[in-house]
């Protein structure tokens, strides 16, 4: 079997749930968190433009007519998620160039918009609403294409929760790594908190599709088959549930029991955002991949 | 009635020659590398000496239903009015979408063109009031093709006389290709 | 000194670019049109349907030339670029379609690997170095080599080969003007046994057969699935959709054998004791038809004697067909008779029991008397043939010498038209009865379709002088001194067909795109340049066609337009039907030949050799999507058959470790090759099968250089003694996993 999407969309549905985490961590933070957790939402502002631009660019790389690119945005196909998320994205990749803008030390911001914070405001309302758009949409746009695997109806929900996941890894990690953020702070035990949970959510509902495919039909449960037994067991299991769930997972739960020594502590951190966004990753490699590889019984 | 174009393929009359496929490559400038339809086989069944084995022609179902327009971002995949399902290359991008959506992996990105490209139904041999090249040089007159609305075509004859089959039916795309596995003495007369 | 190229830099893309734009300046005068290829030439076709052409669009009727079957065509030139090839509907041959190969004729044409000009050797042979040169110094040193070996050691040292085509006539008559004996055609490694085994029992070597209005068919390895003829694959195939009884013979599930009704994996080379059993069943239950038998056949009495002891039980242990089958179709075939066929075959050269095999099938069509009845065996149509204008040209001078193929010294019972290719070859490196010089082949691969490959090669290498024909760079001309290319049959005219009342003509769709020549003019032009100009007297190919075309009321503009010429109040003439050409004037059953050789005169039982322990026959055969040892370069057709692969029973795999497509080696007495396994129920696990053509040795065919292996590597080379027929499954071989 040939694949027809490769590495490119890997990317481009990684990159999108990436930027819409990014981007609902820093709206959150920015509303509920207050003044502790300025920096949070400024990186999460900072972060969020950059993963889907490149995505999109790496996108713009694997079309077959990249100069016929426009014809997207001549229409709007009500019936294709392509269509309508393309439009989501073009507004959320220009809502989060602004949204930065609007993040950036004052003497940087030089329209001198004139009520800055009414419309930081605004748009943290508004922005998470476009982002869970576009971190599921890259679900039902694989919903949307008939093959065995991606029918799965949790699929939206799955990319949703791990683009939230890896949104909130990124922040940890930028966090973590940034020259004037060496200690560890409540802010970031909250986000360790709310990763770990997002984490467990994964895993249930990982479990939960593996259980609704493999009762399904048989080329559905034969795709799943793939992922569990099949030639992407590896994958699926070392890379996603061992090194992007479990050890994540585990790391993250002793720290918030504080049971790192201190000179561990910022390693470990590191290494579990990291190894969440690595998940991630594969998550959406995988079953881009072995969704192409399955197809339909007679 | 409106026109529905679709096929008939009759298994039992098939040799796997790939006559069809080499005409469809000559018809369409189908790239090497690429195919529009194939011939699949059952593979040998059965155990030594007594096996099996039965030849499935295939290529574009023009579903009444189809995935691949439904996904299309820019409208470029269409069916058109009588059934036919195209790409209008002028508006492809290209994204291979429609590619991956097809279930019965029809559809192929034209390395030449850079659009996606499939079984056309050979309209521009239609137009011609000629049959799709597969259609007319198959050895075993196995590929049928026409109009199914039409009582009088022979793919609507086959139809009302022989049992049939459609892939895939379950995926709810209306497939439109007709299969008689049936042996089929005489091919009726028919448009 | 001229330049020195190797084939890559031959077809570098420099020079492939110079033939690009040669093309197009040559496509621009094709459109503007020479009178007889004029833009509204159409179909010609009445009942066809209509077709609005495009503006620089024209259709051109011609001939297939992508195997031996000749089917109609019509192409489709677009701007003077072929862009399509359909079937003519009006040709008997293929009743308007076209085989896979048929169809991917376009490719042949625009192959990167045709063959553009001249060449001349500039390396050792076999190095592949060459010089390009004009035709005119090409024709001369080919002329002054075979005047050299004339003068030097008389004609007879000089060889003619050829493969069936419409020029061939005019090969014949360079080759007898020359005065050469030696004359190789394939016909020993296709059908010796099949044409002489009908020819010493009805006096006619390949009688037809009424599919139409057959209902039991029994097939010997015949193969219409893959080894095509079109109209009669066709025709095949409905005889299974009407529900005809259709069995097949053959120790490997071929795709005729996964349509037919009944598949009989017979042990190879047995085949005769399955038929000498039908005969005993036949015979012991009174089942033949005895007014046919007593009028139009002779020596049915020897016949009972010698099949007493062949009963269906005796059979059974030769040939592993059940008694019970044996005696089930023998009475079925019987009870369908007339309307039942054993069929001829054609590949049939298995074993050195072959001829008794076909003489088997011959009587056995007989005893059910199906001989010119409706559903049964066809009398040749030769006396109900079109007759085309001849040239006239003197005497052609007396053929000096034995022959060395044998015939008739070795092989009295060959015709001397068939010939023995493979002992030519031998010959030529025995040096007896005489030494060989030189060789001019033209449209043939000897060293692919003879057995023993290498010895075909050492037998090239040994010879003074070579000369071949050919379109592309085949592995034998790889070894050739001189390489002359021919133009497509895209590009060219041939000789006319008549068929039935038809006479069709193959002509040029596109104006040649390199610097290449129809064989016609190259056989002119070298006869010539030989000082035989009058063997050959005719101005073009256009002078030529229309002295063929003279008996007719046609002009060749006419019949060029038309694609075919339907000759008016035509009357098939049957009259000599019951007239059979053997020295009884009968059906032979009993052949008088047979018994001036000394040899039993009845079909009649050969135990053939089987394989040791550990050994396993080889089995070689078509496959639908490619001709002989000639398409494999055809990128088109490489898209549907990729490569050949050695199909090994699920047993024998299992034994030596190999799943499909890993490799394994292969190994005969004579060669040994590495080559992909197909694992599969669909063979005897005693047998392993490969596709010929594959394993080209030349290094200017450069899709298929290398690709698959060659089963003519493998390959004894075995003679059946009467036929002269070459035994290709003789050969057994070892495997195991690479
Ligand atoms: N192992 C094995 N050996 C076999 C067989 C087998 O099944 N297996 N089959 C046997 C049979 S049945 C036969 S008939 C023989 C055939 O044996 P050959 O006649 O030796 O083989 P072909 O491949 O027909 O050779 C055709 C040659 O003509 C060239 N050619 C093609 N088109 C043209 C053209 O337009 N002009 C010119 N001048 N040349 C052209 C091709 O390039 C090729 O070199 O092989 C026999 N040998
Ligand atoms: N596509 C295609 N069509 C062709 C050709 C081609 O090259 N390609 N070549 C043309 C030519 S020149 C010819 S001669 C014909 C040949 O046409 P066929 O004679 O019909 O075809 P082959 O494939 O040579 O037949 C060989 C079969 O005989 C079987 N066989 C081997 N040994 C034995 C045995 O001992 N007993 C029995 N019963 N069977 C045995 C093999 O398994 C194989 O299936 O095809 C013609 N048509
Ligand atoms: S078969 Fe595939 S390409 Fe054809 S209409 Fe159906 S979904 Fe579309
Ligand atoms: S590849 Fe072309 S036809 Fe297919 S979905 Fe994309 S734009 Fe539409
Ligand atoms: S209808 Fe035309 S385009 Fe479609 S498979 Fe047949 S030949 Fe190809
Ligand atoms: S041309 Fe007809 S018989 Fe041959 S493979 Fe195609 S469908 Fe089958
Ligand atoms: S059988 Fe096929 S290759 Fe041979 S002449 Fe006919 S169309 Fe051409
Ligand atoms: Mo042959």
């Amino acid at each position: 079997m040939e694949l027809t999407w490769g590495l490119m969309i890997v990317i481009y549905l990684f990159t999108a749930g990436l930027s819409a985490g990014a981007m609902v961590t820093s709206n959150f933070a920015f509303l509920y968190g207050g003044q502790e957790f300025e920096r949070v939402s400024r990186f999460g502002a900072y972060i969020s433009p950059f993963p889907i631009s490149l995505g999109l660019g790496v996108l713009l790389l694997d079309l077959g007519s990249p100069f016929n690119f426009y014809r997207l945005f001549l229409t709007l196909q009500v019936r294709s998620p392509m269509s309508y998320g393309s439009w989501a994205i073009l507004f959320f990749t220009f809502l989060s160039v602004i949204y930065l803008y609007l993040w950036l030390p004052e003497n940087y911001q030089v329209l001198g918009l004139r009520n800055p914070q009414t419309w930081k405001k605004r748009l943290a309302k508004f922005m998470p609403v476009l982002s869970v758009g576009v971190a599921s949409y890259t679900g039902v746009l694989l919903n949307a294409a008939v093959r065995p695997l991606w029918t799965a109806p949790l699929l939206p929900v799955l990319f949703l929760v791990s683009a939230l996941s890896t949104g909130v890894a990124s922040v940890i990690l930028i966090a973590a790594l940034s020259p004037w953020q060496r200690a560890r702070h409540r802010e970031l035990h909250l986000l360790t908190k709310a990763d770990a949970i997002l984490i467990i959510l994964e895993c249930l509902i990982i479990l939960t599709m593996i259980v609704m495919g493999r009762t399904n039909s048989l080329s559905v449960s034969s795709a799943f088959s793939n992922l569990l037994i099949g030639p992407f067991a590896w994958i699926f299991w070392l890379l996603i549930v061992g090194l992007g769930l479990i050890i994540p997972l585990a790391l993250e739960l002793m720290e918030l029991k504080d049971k790192i020594p201190v000179k561990w502590a910022l390693p470990v951190t590191i290494s579990s955002s990291f190894l969440v966004l690595f998940g991630g990753f594969f998550v959406r490699f995988v079953i881009t991949y072995a969704g192409q590889w399955s197809g339909w019984f007679n | 009635m409106a026109v529905r174009m679709g096929f008939v393929i009759i298994t039992s009359r098939c040799i796997d020659c790939d006559a069809c496929m080499v005409a469809c490559r000559a018809e369409n400038d189908v790239p090497l590398g690429n195919k529009r339809n194939w011939v699949k086989s059952s593979g040998v069944q059965g155990q030594f000496p007594n096996v099996k084995e039965i030849f499935q022609p295939g290529n574009c179902m023009h579903c009444e239903h189809p995935p691949c327009v439904k996904v299309c971002p820019t409208g470029a995949s269409q069916k058109r009015v009588d059934g036919i399902v195209i790409v209008e290359n002028s508006k492809c991008i290209g994204c291979k979408y429609c590619i991956v959506a097809c279930p019965y992996d029809a559809r192929f990105p034209n390395p030449v063109t850079g659009k996606a490209d499939k079984c056309t139904f050979c309209w521009q041999r239609l137009e011609q009031g000629l049959e799709p090249a597969c259609v007319q040089t198959c050895l075993g007159k196995s590929r049928q093709a026409g109009d199914l609305n039409d009582p009088n075509s022979i793919v609507s004859k086959l139809i009302a006389k022989y049992p049939t089959r459609q892939l895939l039916k379950q995926v709810g795309t209306g497939p439109n290709i007709y299969y008689i596995d049936e042996a089929v003495p005489e091919i009726p007369q028919g448009e | 000194m001229s330049k020195v190229y190797t084939w890559d830099q031959l077809f570098s893309r420099r020079q492939f670019i110079k033939g690009t734009v040669a093309t197009a300046a040559l496509g621009a005068s094709a459109t503007a049109g020479i009178g007889l290829l004029a833009p509204e030439s159409s179909l010609g076709i009445n009942d066809s349907p209509a077709q609005t052409p495009a503006k620089g669009v024209k259709h051109v009727t011609t001939i297939c030339e992508q195997c031996v079957w000749r089917c109609g065509v019509v192409a489709k030139v677009e701007n003077g670029v072929v862009k399509k090839l359909e079937g003519n509907p009006n040709h008997p041959n293929n009743l308007g379609k076209l085989c896979p190969r048929g169809n991917a004729g376009i490719e042949t044409l625009y192959s990167p690997d045709r063959i553009k000009f001249p060449l001349i050797r500039a390396g050792a042979r076999g190095s592949g170095l060459w010089r390009r040169t004009s035709w005119d110094e090409a024709l001369s040193y080919t002329a002054e080599q075979m005047k050299k070996i004339k003068d030097n050691y008389g004609a007879k040292a000089m060889m003619f080969n050829s493969t069936d085509n419409l020029s061939q006539p005019f090969f014949e008559i360079l080759l007898k003007a020359y005065g050469t004996p030696n004359y190789g055609t394939q016909r020993s490694l296709c059908f010796n046994a099949m044409t002489t085994g009908f020819l010493y029992t009805y006096g006619m070597p390949q009688p037809g057969t009424d599919y139409r209005n057959c209902k039991y068919i029994i097939f010997t390895g015949r193969n219409l699935a893959e080894g095509i003829s079109n109209n009669e694959t066709q025709e095949m195939i409905e005889m299974v959709a009407r529900g005809a009884k259709v069995v097949v013979l053959d120790p490997r599930f071929s795709k005729t054998a996964a349509k037919a009704t009944e598949w009989l994996p017979v042990r190879p080379g047995t085949d005769s004791a399955f038929f000498l059993g039908m005969i005993n069943v036949i015979i012991t239950e009174k089942l033949y038809n005895e007014p046919f038998i007593n009028r139009y056949t002779q020596g049915f009495e020897d016949l009972v004697t010698e099949v007493k002891d062949y009963t269906p039980e005796w059979a059974e242990k030769k040939c592993e067909v059940a008694a019970t089958t044996i005696r089930r179709i023998a009475r079925d075939f019987a009870a369908a008779a007339p309307a039942a066929i054993a069929h001829p075959n054609w590949r049939t050269s298995n074993f050195t029991n072959s001829f008794q095999n076909e003489r088997a099938i011959a009587v056995l069509n007989a005893l059910i008397g199906n001989w010119a009845q409706p559903g049964g065996l066809i009398p040749d149509q030769e006396m109900s043939t079109a007759k085309l204008g001849v040239l006239s040209h003197p005497p052609f001078p007396p053929a000096q010498g034995m022959r060395l193929d044998g015939v008739p010294w070795q092989y009295p019972m060959v015709p001397l038209a068939y010939g023995v290719i493979q002992t030519m070859r031998d010959n030529i490196l025995t040096g007896k009865p005489y030494e060989a010089k030189g060789w001019l082949i033209s449209r043939q691969n000897p060293v692919l379709s003879i057995p023993e490959r290498q010895k075909t090669i050492n037998a090239l290498m040994k010879l003074d002088f070579v000369a071949v024909i050919d379109i592309q760079a085949s592995d034998t001309a790889y070894y050739a001194d001189v390489i002359l290319p021919e133009s497509s049959y895209l590009e060219r005219y041939d000789g006319l067909i008549p068929i039935g009342n038809k006479i069709f003509i193959r002509q040029p769709v596109i104006e040649p795109l390199y610097d290449t020549k129809s064989s016609l003019i190259i056989y002119k032009e070298l006869a010539e340049k030989l000082g035989l100009r009058e063997f050959l007297p005719y101005k073009d190919e256009v002078d030529l066609l229309s002295r063929q075309l003279k008996p007719f009321p046609v002009s060749l503009q006419d019949l060029q337009r038309a694609g075919h010429y339907e000759v008016k109040n035509f009357q098939e003439d049957h009259s000599k039907d019951f007239e059979f050409q053997t020295s009884s004037g009968k059906i032979e059953i009993s052949s008088g030949i047979m018994v001036q050789m000394g040899k039993k005169a009845v079909p009649t039982w050969n135990e053939p050799p089987r394989p040791e322990e550990g050994q396993y026959y080889l089995l070689t055969g078509k496959t639908a999507q490619h001709s002989q040892m000639f398409t494999q370069n055809n990128r088109w057709l490489l898209e549907v058959f990729s490569v050949n692969r050695a199909w090994l029973h699920t047993s024998v795999a299992k034994k030596i470790g190999v799943k499909t497509d890993d490799d394994v080696v292969v190994e005969s007495e004579v060669g040994k090759v590495s080559i992909k396994a197909y694992v599969t129920e669909g063979i005897r696990p005693d047998c392993i099968f490969m596709v010929g053509g594959f394993g080209h040795v030349s290094k200017g065919l450069k899709f298929a250089y290398g690709l698959g292996a060659s089963d003519s590597a493998l390959h004894k080379t075995v003679t059946d003694p009467i036929s002269g027929g070459s035994s290709l499954s003789e050969t057994f071989v070892t495997v195991r996993k690479a």
